[in-house]
């Protein structure tokens, strides 16, 4: 039975790593040396980092070139692990302002990074299963990078959400008012250095609150005060 | 309606007054999130039949409204529309703040962008608990609501002397 499973997700694992292979190939030939990283999951997905210089044309590749016509997302991810902790799992309390975490302690996740904040983004073309998540990384002095909105016109309002979430400038957007956040929010949410004020004024009350759950083992603590024996 | 303003209503009227706003709540319905499922069933839906209590769920506008029934996550982006919204409604106007969202912010107790509860925004007069209310929880709240309706002393709420009665709280 095991040794069914495993020759069955080898067999159609190689054919699509090609596939993959084959769409990275379309990037390094036109990107060069901006591509800085790849990753390839056999079978289940793609990742290109480029240099922060040749976001645009990473846009303008996978459009023309590779003929990746669907735009997905466009978002990004701070990397920094929470200066605040688990706030539900933390046994003593957080000063508030906790001190914030080394820039080094940042663990990017494929395809690594060089910086805190990166930006990636989806792009697949319709009807197959090809699909690219590209990133890269945003300066951590001056977050800015160039705009998609030239090659897919969807990735506006997308950054739009990078930016009131994350604080990011994106070169040639000239719409970048907020779109969830109200107007005169301050900060950036989705930033690990955000605040939760009502975590810092309140604990969270799942910690002091725990109901047992039947079966489970908190359920003899539960019990302790009956008079079963 | 110049007895009424005058605060010079005879008992027996207000009485009748009472009585008639009570049976013919035109009631505005804000679906703000998943709550509003199951206010769609309690207010719209021929199981609960809402229209049995006098309810009228269908007013086209908050100007044709008497009552309110906010139930959803309400958010500090929609909470001008929402001042908005209430500041047009005809007094004499009540709000039922459903679930938890609405009540306190409920799970999303700590969010960044969700406000912790309406009644920072809007008085409310009924309460309903729940992650959502069961529709009758919501019909309990407005039969409540239109029990304080018909005790309510017009008079001297249009002579604004009445204080705020304590909201109901539907369960307690």
């Amino acid at each position: 039975m095991a040794g069914d499973v495993t020759a069955t997700e080898d067999a159609p694992a190689a054919v699509v790593d090609d596939q993959r292979e084959a769409l990275l190939a379309v990037f390094t030939e036109h990107l060069g040396d901006a591509v800085v990283g790849s990753h390839i999951k056999p079978g289940q997905g793609l990742w290109i980092r480029v240099a922060t210089g040749a976001w645009a044309e990473a846009a303008e590749v996978a459009r023309d070139k590779a003929g990746l016509r669907w735009f997905d997302f466009l978002s990004a991810i701070d990397w920094l692990p929470s200066p605040y902790g688990r706030y539900e799992d933390s046994a003593v309390d957080v000063p508030f302002p906790p001190p914030m975490p080394d820039r080094s302690a940042a663990v990017p996740g494929y395809t690594g990074g060089d910086t805190r904040i990166q930006v990636l983004a989806s792009v697949a073309k319709a009807g197959t299963d090809q699909r690219v998540l590209l990133k890269a990384d945003v300066p951590d002095d001056d977050p800015r990078i160039a705009t998609w909105i030239r090659s897919y016109a969807g990735a506006a309002w997308h950054e739009r959400e990078a930016h009131e979430m994350f604080g990011i400038r994106f070169d040639g957007n000239g719409d970048l008012r907020n779109i969830y956040l109200p107007t005169e929010f301050e900060g950036h949410p989705l930033r690990k250095e955000f605040p939760l004020l009502a975590r810092v004024v309140k604990p969270w009350p799942g910690i002091v609150d725990v109901e047992p759950m039947p079966g489970g083992d908190d359920e003899d603590e539960a019990t302790e005060e009956g008079s079963e024996p | 309606m110049g007895l009424v303003e005058s605060g010079k209503i005879p008992t027996p009227l207000t009485k009748l007054l009472n009585l008639s706003r009570k049976y013919s709540i035109w009631a505005y319905q804000w679906g703000l999130a998943c709550c509003a499922i199951e206010m769609g069933a309690a207010f719209a839906s021929p199981r609960y039949d809402v229209m049995r209590l006098g309810v009228i769920p269908f007013p086209a506008s908050p100007r044709q409204a008497d009552l309110v029934v906010i139930s959803g996550t309400v958010t500090d982006k929609i909470v001008p529309a929402i001042r908005r919204l209430y500041e047009q409604m005809p007094d004499p106007k009540y709000v039922i703040s459903m679930g938890s969202c609405t009540n306190c912010g409920g799970p999303y107790w700590d969010s960044y962008s969700v406000t912790k509860g309406v009644d920072q925004i809007v008085p409310v007069d009924v309460y309903v608990p729940g992650c959502p209310p069961r529709p009758e929880a919501l019909l309990e709240g407005v039969v409540l609501l239109q029990e304080r309706i018909h005790n309510e002393d017009m008079a001297e709420r249009w002579r604004g002397g009445q204080d705020r009665p304590e909201p109901i709280v539907v369960g307690r």
